[in-house]
């Protein structure tokens, strides 16, 4: 079985907590989620929703249509009804407006503001009566709410949560009262699953708590900015330093003097924040100190839409920094990736000693989805802190920072620990470190840094998954990063489809994906940009080229319908 | 016992003459009567003629950015806040590119030292105006005279929140010692100003011209009125400069005031954090 549901309404009106309490009931009763928001970059006024897709099988992305819409005002009727459901159940508050309805639509008439101004509570607890009213219409338990408002104003208290229990049950009771007719039965009978419910942004901060990160320094700035909220709530237990810097100067080079330290650090931001610590990276580069850098894209260029998704800044992220250095570029597909690879950037930063970018978009950072115990638990189980050729003691009676060798890793000694000296130095240098304009050491320094991305191909670069029959599918879709989840929803749609998805963007081994992409097959590339950058990337490291482009960039995220009639339109 | 020879790194390349000798023999001598090893003392080097020192001092070193030295030392703090930190940086890394950094730090009280040399102009970039350049200054970037006025690091950093303010002057090293030397024992942002006259492209503040308006201030006096620290700076518009220590005060510093720091260990020496339960609750 699966459904949608969907709530819209003023912004400051409460649209992002009840939109949450929804995915995380409907994972309770053991269901896959994913949900989105979207919302103007505004504190107060604009339109907001919150789309709750849930299902019992795969559920990767949005569905394409809604089964019952919640509407705080009419502008949620007006903005939405397009993809309604030709049976979908359209809550309202008949003293707001009446929808006209079309289809087999179904009204279903709850007195929200009625109810919070005769019970004394706060605008704001609409949605707390919204809330009961749906999972009314869901055939839930009462218990579910009740369980769920208690959890949630758990620290505030017992008189707050029976306040919030008392809006819930009265539009509970409402529906159960008028409306139980038009019920459905998607949480009437709930199975047990041990899950999570999280974002792409609180995969990244558990990531990096995983991964051992000790010092995490940033600028808030949509959308990365929940990362650092969500550390600094952990900091008391996890013991991270967690830092809001003046600027992303600050951020970038204080995790840069931590890392030479020895703490494992990072830094987040999104394209404005990541263009300001450019220069640092390229610090990191040169003086081979580790530092992970999460960098959650928007729509650029220049403020262009902080609240909304595109995949604009990956030829960015991968040019990022003055000069040649190495580095490389990660982008999970979805919380799962986003936890084990965030985790295992902080092991490549200090494997490399180099700076490791781990890209998220909008969609994926602030949608949230289902991620099972299980397998939460093995990536922490299989995870080993590797720190490479860090070192506290010395063999021997000399240390070079900078020491020449075939991998081009150096010993990085934590300062202070041995009796040697040495700086980490953002001019060109010998091995010991000193500064140095011979041709000779600066041949040397070049080919050793670089020569640290070959021994990475090598060790442990992966190449993209691959979804599907891959000797069946005459199609393959390419893509990267946070639209995963749509491509695969295409692919299970569609007969002879295969998904080849790209999580180490940076660099390419350009021998080992040949054979994957030149067989004679249809190559779709399908990127949330205007220029389809990963394919430039493909056709500059690898010099691959995928013909066919499906492309979208006015901030929305692409949708496996448009994608399913565009692969349709092309043949 | 360490000694100079410790220290001394590469021959300087400074120019015959600079303030910057002076002010890398204080360092050292400082060090030296601290009496920790060069491994054990970090330094963050900003770029430009004194970040130069970076290959003449032997220590632990970041050589940074031009203008970053202040965050980056920031972060060596947090990581390993056991062990002094020290910042080497010029009057255009630090008041101008940088500036943004010092304010802040003097807001956070980071415990760091902080040694500015301040020659007016750009030495590396060969002559152009530093933000301490006097008014009407001409230089190769300002042909007619610099419009702006100089910028007061000391009156900034305490109305900032810095908690120690000083100030030396490269020609006299018996105080430019001390001075270090209390900036580092001082446990908190301690901004040490010194005044160094750039033989090559700064003909005006010269030592002759240090040597007949500085005027020293004495070790006991009370180094705790916000308003007699003031006024004491603000001689330096008559072009009166005070040397010695201006302003001192206990405040706690900002990683005295993070409970996850309080531990035996320094943060990159803990055991990793493993309790993932607990966090992974609220996402239920």
């Amino acid at each position: 079985m699966r459904f949608t549901w969907k709530i819209g309404g003023e912004a400051g009106f409460g649209i992002m907590t009840t939109g949450l309490l929804l995915s995380k009931i409907a994972s309770r009763c053991g269901y896959q989620v994913f949900d989105y928001i979207e919302y103007p970059s505004l504190i107060r006024g604009g339109h907001n929703a919150y789309e709750v897709a849930a299902g019992d099988d795969p559920i990767s992305c949005l569905h394409d249509q809604i089964d019952i819409l919640v509407c705080l005002n009419s502008e949620t009727f007006n903005l939405h009804q397009a993809r309604l459901a030709d049976d979908a159940l359209v809550v309202f508050d008949p003293e707001q407006f009446k929808p006209l309805l079309k289809n087999h639509w179904q009204g279903v008439a709850v007195p929200m503001g009625k109810m919070v101004s005769e019970g004394r509570g706060q605008p704001v607890m609409r949605n707390t009566v919204a809330l009961g009213a749906s999972i009314a219409l869901m055939g839930g338990e009462m218990a579910l709410v009740e369980t769920i408002l208690r959890d949630q104003f758990n620290k505030k208290g017992e008189a707050v949560i029976q306040f919030n229990i008392g809006f819930a049950r009265q539009g509970y009771q409402h529906v159960k009262d008028h409306a139980s007719g038009y019920g459905r039965s998607y949480l009437a009978a709930p199975q047990s699953a041990a899950q999570l419910v999280l974002s792409g942004n609180e995969a990244f901060a558990l990531g990096a708590v995983v991964g051992d990160c000790r010092c995490y320094v940033a600028y808030p700035m949509t959308p990365a900015s929940s990362v650092l909220t969500v550390l600094a709530a952990w900091q008391a237990q996890t013991g991270m330093v967690v830092r809001h810097a003046e600027d992303e100067l600050a951020a970038i080079n204080t995790a840069i003097g931590a890392g030479f330290a020895g703490a494992r650090s990072a830094v987040g931001t999104s394209g404005g924040g990541f263009a300001l610590m450019v220069e640092t990276i390229s610090l990191a580069g040169v003086s081979e100190t580790p530092v992970v850098i999460f960098l959650a894209q928007r729509p650029g260029p220049a403020t262009g839409m902080p609240t909304w998704t595109e995949q604009g800044d990956l030829l960015f992220a991968v040019h990022a920094g003055h000069g040649e250095f190495p580095k490389i570029v990660l982008a999970p597909g979805d919380v799962a990736e986003m936890v084990q690879l965030t985790a295992q950037a902080f092991n490549l930063a200090d494997i490399y000693q180099l700076p490791v970018i781990v890209m998220s978009e909008m969609y994926l950072s602030e949608s949230h989805a289902t991620l099972s115990q299980t397998e939460l638990d093995r990536i922490i189980s299989d995870y080993q802190v590797k720190r490479g050729k860090t070192i506290t003691k010395v063999d021997g009676s000399s240390y070079q920072r900078y020491k020449i060798s075939p991998d081009g890793i150096s010993e990085r000694l934590i300062p202070g620990t041995a009796d040697f000296y040495f700086q980490a130095n953002s001019y060109e240098h010998k091995e010991d470190g000193h500064t140095s304009e011979a041709a000779a050491d600066r041949v040397a320094q070049v080919d050793k840094r670089m020569r640290k991305l070959t021994t990475y191909l090598s060790q442990d670069y992966q190449l993209p998954t691959l979804y599907g029959d891959w000797q069946k599918a005459k199609t393959v879709l390419v893509g990267w990063g946070g639209i995963k989840g749509i491509l695969l929803e295409v692919m299970r749609r569609l007969p002879d489809v295969a998904v080849m998805h790209f999580h180490h963007l940076y660099p390419l081994a350009a021998d080992r994906l040949k054979p994957l992409l030149t067989q004679d097959k249809r190559y779709v590339l399908i990127e949330n940009n205007a220029t389809g950058q990963f394919g430039k990337l493909l056709l500059q490291e690898a010099g691959l080229a995928v013909g066919e482009k499906i492309l979208r960039y006015d901030g929305r995220p692409l949708t496996v319908g448009e994608i399913m009639k565009k692969l349709s339109q092309s043949v | 016992m360490v000694s100079i020879q410790d220290f001394s790194g590469y021959a300087p390349t400074w120019c015959p003459g600079c303030g910057n000798w002076g002010i890398g023999m204080a360092i050292k001598s400082a060090l030296v009567q601290i009496g920790l090893p060069p491994a054990q003392v970090a330094v963050v080097f900003g770029i430009g003629c004194s970040g130069n020192m970076n290959d003449f001092l032997n220590v632990s070193a970041v050589h940074t950015l031009h203008g970053r030295a202040i965050p980056t030392a920031v972060g060596i703090k947090l990581a390993n806040h056991r062990r002094p930190v020290l910042v080497v940086a010029g009057d255009g890394d630090c008041y101008g590119e940088g500036g943004n950094h010092l304010i802040h730090a003097c807001r956070g009280n980071h415990d760091l030292a902080v040694i500015v040399h301040d020659n007016g102009v750009y030495g590396l970039t060969t002559g152009q105006v530093a933000p301490t350049a006097s008014k009407g200054t001409r230089s190769k970037s300002t042909p007619a005279g610099i419009i702006e006025t100089p910028i007061n690091p000391l009156t900034l950093a305490l109305t900032q929140g810095a908690s120690f303010i000083a100030q030396a002057f490269a020609g006299d090293m018996a105080q430019t010692i001390a001075v270090i030397k209390r900036a580092m024992s001082h446990r908190g942002l301690a901004l040490v100003n010194i005044l160094q006259p750039c033989v090559t492209f700064n003909k005006i503040n010269t030592y002759q011209y240090y040597r007949e308006r500085v005027y020293r201030l004495a070790d006991n006096d009370d180094k705790t009125d916000w308003d007699k620290a003031m006024s004491v700076i603000k001689t330096m518009d008559k072009e009166r400069f005070p040397v010695g220590v201006i302003y001192e005060v206990e405040r706690l510093s900002y990683h005295r005031q993070l409970p996850q720091l309080s531990g035996a260990l320094p943060l990159w020496q803990r055991r990793r954090f493993t309790d993932f339960k607990p966090l992974e609750k609220e996402f239920r």
